[in-house]
Protein backbone atom coordinates (compact mmCIF):
# COMPACT_ATOMS: atom_id res chain seq x y z
CA UNK A 1 0.00 0.00 0.00
CA UNK A 2 1.37 3.42 -0.86
CA UNK A 3 1.80 6.02 1.82
CA UNK A 4 -0.81 8.24 0.15
CA UNK A 5 -3.40 5.49 0.28
CA UNK A 6 -2.45 4.87 3.91
CA UNK A 7 -2.92 8.53 4.70
CA UNK A 8 -6.35 8.42 3.05
CA UNK A 9 -7.26 5.42 5.15
CA UNK A 10 -6.06 7.21 8.26
CA UNK A 11 -8.30 10.16 7.44
CA UNK A 12 -11.30 7.86 7.00
CA UNK A 13 -10.54 6.25 10.34
CA UNK A 14 -10.28 9.65 12.00
CA UNK A 15 -13.58 10.71 10.48
CA UNK A 16 -15.22 7.61 11.88
CA UNK A 17 -13.98 8.22 15.42
CA UNK A 18 -16.89 10.36 16.48
CA UNK A 19 -19.27 7.53 15.59
CA UNK A 20 -17.14 4.91 17.31
CA UNK A 21 -17.32 7.03 20.42
CA UNK A 22 -21.05 6.55 20.72
CA UNK A 23 -21.03 2.76 20.37
CA UNK A 24 -21.69 1.01 23.66
CA UNK A 25 -20.07 -2.20 24.86
CA UNK A 26 -17.67 -2.28 21.92
CA UNK A 27 -14.15 -3.34 23.00
CA UNK A 28 -12.60 -0.70 20.79
CA UNK A 29 -14.78 1.96 22.38
CA UNK A 30 -14.00 0.64 25.87
CA UNK A 31 -10.30 0.83 25.06
CA UNK A 32 -10.65 4.41 23.87
CA UNK A 33 -12.72 5.39 26.89
CA UNK A 34 -10.17 3.72 29.17
CA UNK A 35 -7.42 5.83 27.63
CA UNK A 36 -9.43 9.03 27.94
CA UNK A 37 -10.56 8.42 31.52
CA UNK A 38 -7.55 6.67 33.08
CA UNK A 39 -4.39 7.87 31.32
CA UNK A 40 -4.68 11.54 32.39
CA UNK A 41 -4.46 10.35 36.01
CA UNK A 42 -1.44 8.04 35.67
CA UNK A 43 0.83 10.48 37.50
CA UNK A 44 -1.50 10.69 40.50
CA UNK A 45 -2.04 6.93 40.37
CA UNK A 46 1.71 6.30 40.48
CA UNK A 47 2.22 8.82 43.29
CA UNK A 48 -0.50 7.21 45.40
CA UNK A 49 0.79 3.69 44.73
CA UNK A 50 4.36 4.80 45.46
CA UNK A 51 3.40 6.07 48.93
CA UNK A 52 1.14 3.14 49.70
CA UNK A 53 3.64 0.47 48.66
CA UNK A 54 6.79 2.37 49.65
CA UNK A 55 8.61 1.83 46.36
CA UNK A 56 8.55 3.19 42.84
CA UNK A 57 9.01 -0.23 41.23
CA UNK A 58 6.15 -1.72 43.21
CA UNK A 59 4.07 1.33 42.30
CA UNK A 60 4.31 0.51 38.58
CA UNK A 61 3.22 -3.08 39.24
CA UNK A 62 0.25 -1.89 41.27
CA UNK A 63 -0.78 0.76 38.73
CA UNK A 64 -0.53 -1.74 35.89
CA UNK A 65 -2.79 -4.12 37.81
CA UNK A 66 -5.15 -1.22 38.59
CA UNK A 67 -5.27 -0.24 34.90
CA UNK A 68 -6.28 -3.78 33.99
CA UNK A 69 -9.05 -3.62 36.59
CA UNK A 70 -10.12 -0.16 35.36
CA UNK A 71 -10.34 -1.40 31.78
CA UNK A 72 -12.47 -4.34 32.89
CA UNK A 73 -14.77 -2.00 34.80
CA UNK A 74 -14.86 0.94 32.39
CA UNK A 75 -18.36 0.14 31.10
CA UNK A 76 -19.71 0.46 34.63
CA UNK A 77 -18.02 3.80 35.29
CA UNK A 78 -20.65 6.53 35.63
CA UNK A 79 -18.60 9.31 34.07
CA UNK A 80 -18.28 11.41 37.21
CA UNK A 81 -15.03 12.38 38.92
CA UNK A 82 -12.60 10.28 36.89
CA UNK A 83 -9.67 10.99 39.22
CA UNK A 84 -11.45 9.75 42.34
CA UNK A 85 -12.66 6.69 40.43
CA UNK A 86 -9.14 5.84 39.19
CA UNK A 87 -7.53 6.49 42.58
CA UNK A 88 -10.11 4.30 44.35
CA UNK A 89 -9.11 1.43 42.07
CA UNK A 90 -5.42 2.11 42.70
CA UNK A 91 -6.04 2.21 46.44
CA UNK A 92 -7.94 -1.08 46.44
CA UNK A 93 -5.36 -2.70 44.20
CA UNK A 94 -2.56 -1.49 46.50
CA UNK A 95 -4.39 -3.02 49.42
CA UNK A 96 -4.69 -6.49 47.90
CA UNK A 97 -1.15 -6.22 46.53
CA UNK A 98 0.23 -5.33 49.96
CA UNK A 99 -1.78 -8.08 51.63
CA UNK A 100 -0.17 -10.54 49.24
CA UNK A 101 3.41 -9.21 49.08
CA UNK A 102 3.96 -7.10 52.22
CA UNK A 103 1.42 -8.31 54.79
CA UNK A 104 3.43 -6.84 57.67
CA UNK A 105 3.08 -3.29 56.33
CA UNK A 106 -0.69 -3.32 56.75
CA UNK A 107 -2.19 -2.30 60.05
CA UNK A 108 -5.63 -3.81 60.50
CA UNK A 109 -8.47 -1.65 61.75
CA UNK A 110 -8.31 -3.21 65.23
CA UNK A 111 -4.94 -1.57 65.73
CA UNK A 112 -6.33 1.92 65.28
CA UNK A 113 -6.81 2.31 69.03
CA UNK A 114 -3.09 1.78 69.49
CA UNK A 115 -2.37 4.37 66.82
CA UNK A 116 -4.69 6.83 68.52
CA UNK A 117 -2.78 6.36 71.75
CA UNK A 118 0.54 6.63 69.99
CA UNK A 119 -0.28 9.97 68.42
CA UNK A 120 -2.33 11.51 71.21
CA UNK A 121 0.78 12.99 72.76
CA UNK A 122 1.32 15.26 69.75
CA UNK A 123 -2.08 16.84 69.80
CA UNK A 124 -1.60 19.27 72.68
CA UNK A 125 -1.14 22.67 71.04
CA UNK A 126 0.56 24.09 74.14
CA UNK A 127 3.50 21.78 73.43
CA UNK A 128 4.30 23.79 70.31
CA UNK A 129 4.61 27.19 71.88
CA UNK A 130 8.22 27.06 72.86
CA UNK A 131 9.87 25.83 69.67
CA UNK A 132 9.68 27.37 66.21
CA UNK A 133 8.60 23.99 64.89
CA UNK A 134 7.24 25.22 61.58
CA UNK A 135 10.68 26.63 60.80
CA UNK A 136 12.36 23.28 61.47
CA UNK A 137 9.74 21.46 59.40
CA UNK A 138 10.22 23.78 56.44
CA UNK A 139 13.99 23.29 56.61
CA UNK A 140 13.91 19.52 57.09
CA UNK A 141 15.80 17.41 54.57
CA UNK A 142 13.64 16.10 51.70
CA UNK A 143 14.76 12.54 52.39
CA UNK A 144 13.76 12.94 56.02
CA UNK A 145 10.30 14.05 54.88
CA UNK A 146 9.95 11.00 52.65
CA UNK A 147 11.17 8.67 55.39
CA UNK A 148 8.73 10.21 57.87
CA UNK A 149 5.79 9.74 55.50
CA UNK A 150 6.88 6.16 54.86
CA UNK A 151 7.07 5.47 58.60
CA UNK A 152 3.45 6.46 59.24
CA UNK A 153 0.99 3.65 60.01
CA UNK A 154 -0.82 2.63 56.84
CA UNK A 155 -4.30 4.07 57.66
CA UNK A 156 -2.80 7.48 58.48
CA UNK A 157 -0.46 7.51 55.48
CA UNK A 158 -3.31 6.60 53.13
CA UNK A 159 -5.45 9.57 54.15
CA UNK A 160 -2.48 11.96 54.18
CA UNK A 161 -1.37 10.98 50.66
CA UNK A 162 -4.89 11.07 49.22
CA UNK A 163 -5.28 14.60 50.59
CA UNK A 164 -1.86 16.19 50.17
CA UNK A 165 -0.30 14.32 47.25
CA UNK A 166 -3.32 13.60 45.05
CA UNK A 167 -5.42 16.51 46.32
CA UNK A 168 -8.75 14.77 47.00
CA UNK A 169 -11.31 16.51 49.19
CA UNK A 170 -12.34 15.20 52.62
CA UNK A 171 -15.64 14.08 51.15
CA UNK A 172 -14.00 12.19 48.30
CA UNK A 173 -11.64 10.44 50.72
CA UNK A 174 -14.51 9.52 53.07
CA UNK A 175 -16.44 8.03 50.16
CA UNK A 176 -13.44 6.16 48.81
CA UNK A 177 -12.47 4.59 52.14
CA UNK A 178 -16.09 4.19 53.30
CA UNK A 179 -15.33 5.92 56.61
CA UNK A 180 -17.05 8.92 58.24
CA UNK A 181 -15.74 12.38 57.40
CA UNK A 182 -14.78 12.85 61.08
CA UNK A 183 -12.50 9.84 60.84
CA UNK A 184 -10.84 11.29 57.74
CA UNK A 185 -10.26 14.52 59.66
CA UNK A 186 -8.84 12.85 62.76
CA UNK A 187 -6.57 10.53 60.78
CA UNK A 188 -5.30 13.46 58.72
CA UNK A 189 -4.69 15.57 61.83
CA UNK A 190 -2.86 12.69 63.47
CA UNK A 191 -0.77 11.97 60.40
CA UNK A 192 0.32 15.60 60.20
CA UNK A 193 0.95 15.83 63.94
CA UNK A 194 3.10 12.71 63.74
CA UNK A 195 5.11 14.16 60.84
CA UNK A 196 5.48 17.50 62.62
CA UNK A 197 6.82 15.77 65.72
CA UNK A 198 9.30 13.70 63.69
CA UNK A 199 10.52 16.54 61.47
CA UNK A 200 10.76 19.16 64.21
CA UNK A 201 12.98 17.01 66.41
CA UNK A 202 16.24 18.83 66.94
CA UNK A 203 18.95 16.62 65.42
CA UNK B 1 -7.63 26.50 79.41
CA UNK B 2 -9.18 24.13 76.89
CA UNK B 3 -9.31 20.45 77.78
CA UNK B 4 -7.62 17.74 75.70
CA UNK B 5 -10.83 16.97 73.76
CA UNK B 6 -11.27 20.65 72.82
CA UNK B 7 -7.61 20.85 71.88
CA UNK B 8 -8.02 17.95 69.48
CA UNK B 9 -11.17 19.51 68.00
CA UNK B 10 -9.16 22.68 67.42
CA UNK B 11 -6.50 20.59 65.73
CA UNK B 12 -9.12 19.15 63.35
CA UNK B 13 -10.48 22.62 62.59
CA UNK B 14 -7.01 24.02 61.94
CA UNK B 15 -6.32 21.19 59.51
CA UNK B 16 -9.65 21.77 57.77
CA UNK B 17 -8.87 25.50 57.52
CA UNK B 18 -5.50 24.73 55.92
CA UNK B 19 -7.26 22.42 53.44
CA UNK B 20 -9.91 24.98 52.54
CA UNK B 21 -12.62 22.64 53.82
CA UNK B 22 -14.32 25.02 56.26
CA UNK B 23 -17.42 26.99 55.44
CA UNK B 24 -16.99 30.76 55.41
CA UNK B 25 -18.58 31.40 58.82
CA UNK B 26 -16.48 28.78 60.65
CA UNK B 27 -13.34 29.89 58.84
CA UNK B 28 -13.96 33.51 59.82
CA UNK B 29 -14.49 32.63 63.48
CA UNK B 30 -11.35 30.49 63.52
CA UNK B 31 -9.26 33.16 61.78
CA UNK B 32 -10.30 35.65 64.46
CA UNK B 33 -9.20 33.23 67.17
CA UNK B 34 -5.91 32.63 65.32
CA UNK B 35 -5.19 36.34 65.29
CA UNK B 36 -5.70 36.52 69.07
CA UNK B 37 -4.00 33.29 70.17
CA UNK B 38 -0.28 32.83 69.39
CA UNK B 39 -0.39 29.19 70.54
CA UNK B 40 -3.14 28.42 68.07
CA UNK B 41 -1.32 30.36 65.36
CA UNK B 42 1.85 28.33 65.97
CA UNK B 43 -0.12 25.09 65.68
CA UNK B 44 -1.67 26.33 62.43
CA UNK B 45 1.71 27.32 61.02
CA UNK B 46 3.06 23.89 61.91
CA UNK B 47 0.17 22.20 60.03
CA UNK B 48 0.76 24.41 56.99
CA UNK B 49 4.46 23.60 57.04
CA UNK B 50 3.78 19.84 57.10
CA UNK B 51 1.19 20.21 54.38
CA UNK B 52 3.65 22.04 52.12
CA UNK B 53 6.32 19.42 52.64
CA UNK B 54 4.03 16.47 51.89
CA UNK B 55 2.57 18.17 48.82
CA UNK B 56 6.12 18.92 47.67
CA UNK B 57 7.38 15.38 48.23
CA UNK B 58 8.89 13.91 45.09
CA UNK B 59 6.47 12.14 42.79
CA UNK B 60 7.42 9.24 40.56
CA UNK B 61 7.72 10.27 36.94
CA UNK B 62 5.41 8.65 34.43
CA UNK B 63 7.91 7.02 32.08
CA UNK B 64 7.09 7.10 28.36
CA UNK B 65 7.43 3.32 28.14
CA UNK B 66 5.11 2.82 31.07
CA UNK B 67 2.52 5.23 29.69
CA UNK B 68 2.64 3.55 26.28
CA UNK B 69 2.25 0.13 27.91
CA UNK B 70 -0.80 1.31 29.84
CA UNK B 71 -2.28 2.93 26.73
CA UNK B 72 -1.96 -0.38 24.89
CA UNK B 73 -3.92 -2.25 27.55
CA UNK B 74 -7.01 -0.80 25.89
CA UNK B 75 -6.05 -2.45 22.61
CA UNK B 76 -4.26 -0.91 19.64
CA UNK B 77 -4.77 2.83 19.53
CA UNK B 78 -6.24 2.66 16.03
CA UNK B 79 -8.26 -0.34 14.96
CA UNK B 80 -7.79 -2.24 11.72
CA UNK B 81 -4.29 -0.86 11.36
CA UNK B 82 -1.92 -2.78 9.17
CA UNK B 83 1.28 -4.02 10.67
CA UNK B 84 2.83 -6.79 12.69
CA UNK B 85 2.37 -7.46 16.36
CA UNK B 86 4.53 -5.61 18.85
CA UNK B 87 4.36 -1.85 19.08
CA UNK B 88 1.44 -1.67 16.67
CA UNK B 89 -0.57 0.54 19.00
CA UNK B 90 2.14 3.11 19.54
CA UNK B 91 3.04 3.15 15.85
CA UNK B 92 -0.59 3.64 14.88
CA UNK B 93 -0.84 6.44 17.44
CA UNK B 94 2.10 8.24 15.91
CA UNK B 95 0.70 7.80 12.43
CA UNK B 96 -2.61 9.19 13.51
CA UNK B 97 -0.93 12.17 15.11
CA UNK B 98 1.16 12.67 11.97
CA UNK B 99 -2.03 12.66 9.89
CA UNK B 100 -3.57 15.22 12.22
CA UNK B 101 -0.47 17.42 11.94
CA UNK B 102 -0.57 17.25 8.14
CA UNK B 103 -4.22 18.22 8.03
CA UNK B 104 -3.92 21.04 10.56
CA UNK B 105 -0.89 22.31 8.64
CA UNK B 106 -3.08 22.45 5.54
CA UNK B 107 -5.68 24.37 7.49
CA UNK B 108 -3.23 26.72 9.11
CA UNK B 109 -3.10 29.21 6.27
CA UNK B 110 -6.26 30.92 7.43
CA UNK B 111 -7.16 29.67 10.85
CA UNK B 112 -10.22 31.82 11.15
CA UNK B 113 -11.68 30.94 7.77
CA UNK B 114 -11.80 27.21 8.29
CA UNK B 115 -14.20 26.92 11.17
CA UNK B 116 -16.74 25.12 9.05
CA UNK B 117 -14.30 23.47 6.66
CA UNK B 118 -13.95 19.78 7.34
CA UNK B 119 -11.94 17.97 4.65
CA UNK B 120 -12.28 14.20 5.03
CA UNK B 121 -14.48 14.77 8.05
CA UNK B 122 -11.64 16.31 10.04
CA UNK B 123 -11.98 19.83 11.34
CA UNK B 124 -10.06 22.26 13.43
CA UNK B 125 -12.27 21.03 16.27
CA UNK B 126 -10.39 17.72 16.17
CA UNK B 127 -7.08 19.54 16.50
CA UNK B 128 -8.50 21.56 19.38
CA UNK B 129 -9.79 18.39 21.07
CA UNK B 130 -6.37 16.80 20.55
CA UNK B 131 -4.67 19.75 22.24
CA UNK B 132 -7.04 19.44 25.22
CA UNK B 133 -6.25 15.74 25.44
CA UNK B 134 -2.50 16.35 25.21
CA UNK B 135 -2.92 18.78 28.10
CA UNK B 136 -4.62 16.08 30.16
CA UNK B 137 -1.95 13.49 29.32
CA UNK B 138 0.99 15.77 30.06
CA UNK B 139 2.52 15.75 33.53
CA UNK B 140 1.07 19.23 33.98
CA UNK B 141 -1.70 20.74 31.86
CA UNK B 142 -0.07 24.16 32.12
CA UNK B 143 3.40 25.63 31.56
CA UNK B 144 2.74 28.49 33.92
CA UNK B 145 0.69 27.40 36.92
CA UNK B 146 -1.00 30.29 38.61
CA UNK B 147 -4.49 31.26 39.61
CA UNK B 148 -3.42 34.91 39.36
CA UNK B 149 -4.34 36.46 36.03
CA UNK B 150 -1.68 39.10 36.63
CA UNK B 151 0.89 36.29 36.41
CA UNK B 152 -0.56 34.27 33.54
CA UNK B 153 -1.27 37.14 31.12
CA UNK B 154 2.22 38.70 31.30
CA UNK B 155 3.76 35.23 30.88
CA UNK B 156 1.81 34.67 27.64
CA UNK B 157 2.60 38.22 26.52
CA UNK B 158 6.29 37.60 27.08
CA UNK B 159 6.16 34.31 25.14
CA UNK B 160 3.95 35.28 22.22
CA UNK B 161 3.52 39.03 22.40
CA UNK B 162 -0.23 38.54 22.65
CA UNK B 163 -2.66 37.11 25.15
CA UNK B 164 -6.41 36.84 25.55
CA UNK B 165 -8.22 38.32 28.56
CA UNK B 166 -7.32 36.06 31.51
CA UNK B 167 -10.50 36.71 33.43
CA UNK B 168 -10.57 35.30 36.94
CA UNK B 169 -13.74 33.25 37.28
CA UNK B 170 -13.00 31.62 40.65
CA UNK B 171 -16.08 33.20 42.23
CA UNK B 172 -18.25 31.63 39.53
CA UNK B 173 -16.70 28.22 40.23
CA UNK B 174 -14.16 28.24 37.39
CA UNK B 175 -10.76 29.04 38.94
CA UNK B 176 -7.87 29.78 36.58
CA UNK B 177 -5.26 27.00 36.68
CA UNK B 178 -2.66 28.58 34.42
CA UNK B 179 -1.60 28.96 30.81
CA UNK B 180 0.38 27.27 28.10
CA UNK B 181 1.23 27.70 24.44
CA UNK B 182 -0.47 25.39 21.95
CA UNK B 183 0.50 24.91 18.33
CA UNK B 184 -2.36 24.66 15.86
CA UNK B 185 -0.97 24.10 12.43
CA UNK B 186 1.84 26.62 12.09
CA UNK B 187 0.39 29.07 14.60
CA UNK B 188 1.26 29.40 18.24
CA UNK B 189 -1.92 29.90 20.19
CA UNK B 190 -2.10 31.34 23.70
CA UNK B 191 -4.07 28.89 25.84
CA UNK B 192 -5.66 29.29 29.25
CA UNK B 193 -6.68 26.42 31.50
CA UNK B 194 -9.58 26.70 33.92
CA UNK B 195 -10.93 24.16 36.37
CA UNK B 196 -14.47 23.29 37.36
CA UNK B 197 -14.63 20.75 40.20
CA UNK B 198 -12.33 18.01 38.89
CA UNK B 199 -12.73 18.93 35.22
CA UNK B 200 -10.29 20.99 33.23
CA UNK B 201 -11.35 23.44 30.54
CA UNK B 202 -8.83 24.30 27.84
CA UNK B 203 -9.45 27.71 26.32
CA UNK B 204 -7.53 28.35 23.10
CA UNK B 205 -7.49 31.89 21.75
CA UNK B 206 -6.14 32.25 18.22
CA UNK B 207 -5.43 35.87 17.31
CA UNK B 208 -6.41 37.31 13.95
CA UNK B 209 -10.20 36.87 14.01
CA UNK B 210 -12.10 39.29 11.82
CA UNK B 211 -15.43 40.26 13.28
CA UNK B 212 -17.36 38.63 16.08
CA UNK B 213 -19.20 35.33 16.04
CA UNK B 214 -21.66 34.09 18.62
CA UNK B 215 -20.81 30.87 20.47
CA UNK B 216 -21.59 27.64 18.66
CA UNK B 217 -21.33 24.22 20.24
CA UNK B 218 -19.94 20.99 18.88
CA UNK B 219 -18.15 17.82 19.86
CA UNK B 220 -14.86 16.30 18.79
CA UNK B 221 -12.86 13.37 20.08
CA UNK B 222 -15.42 12.82 22.81
CA UNK B 223 -15.13 16.34 24.21
CA UNK B 224 -17.60 19.18 24.11
CA UNK B 225 -16.45 22.30 22.32
CA UNK B 226 -17.79 25.84 22.21
CA UNK B 227 -16.28 28.23 19.65
CA UNK B 228 -16.79 31.90 19.15
CA UNK B 229 -14.93 35.03 18.05
CA UNK B 230 -14.60 38.31 19.87
CA UNK B 231 -12.12 41.13 20.25
CA UNK B 232 -9.85 39.85 17.48
CA UNK B 233 -9.56 36.32 18.89
CA UNK B 234 -11.10 33.04 17.75
CA UNK B 235 -11.88 31.13 20.93
CA UNK B 236 -12.36 27.42 21.52
CA UNK B 237 -13.41 26.15 24.93
CA UNK B 238 -12.98 22.37 25.16
CA UNK B 239 -13.72 20.10 28.09
CA UNK B 240 -15.35 16.87 29.19
CA UNK B 241 -17.82 19.01 31.13
CA UNK B 242 -21.51 18.68 30.31
CA UNK B 243 -22.52 21.07 27.48
CA UNK B 244 -24.67 23.13 29.88
CA UNK B 245 -21.79 23.69 32.31
CA UNK B 246 -19.39 24.49 29.49
CA UNK B 247 -21.90 27.02 28.11
CA UNK B 248 -22.14 28.62 31.55
CA UNK B 249 -18.36 28.90 31.64
CA UNK B 250 -18.34 30.51 28.18
CA UNK B 251 -21.00 33.07 29.08
CA UNK B 252 -19.15 33.86 32.34
CA UNK B 253 -15.89 34.26 30.44
CA UNK B 254 -17.54 36.49 27.85
CA UNK B 255 -19.05 38.47 30.72
CA UNK B 256 -22.61 37.93 29.52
Amino acid sequence: MTSLAEAAQQRRLLAGRANQWRRMGDPERSGERFRTVVLPHLADALALARWLTGSRTDAEDVVQEACIRALAGIDGYDGRNARAWVLAIVRNTSFTWLAKHRPKSLVVVGDMAAIDELTQRHTDPTAHRLTPEAELIRKADALAVEAAIGALPHPLREVLVLRDVTGLSYKEIAQMLAIPMGTVMSRLARARAELAATLAEVP
Amino acid sequence: MAGPADAFDDELLLNALADGELDAATALALERRLAADPGLAAAYDRICAVRERVAGASRPEVGRDFEARMAQLGGPVTARTQGTAGGVGVFAGWRRMAAAVVVTALLAGGLTHVLEVAPSGLSLDDAVAASHRRGLLATSPVDIASSDRHTVKPWLDAKLGISPPATDLASQGYPLVGGRVEVLGADTVPTLVYRHNEHLITLLAAPGAKGDRLPATGTAGGYNIVRWSAGGFSFWAVSDLEPAELNTFVSDYRGK
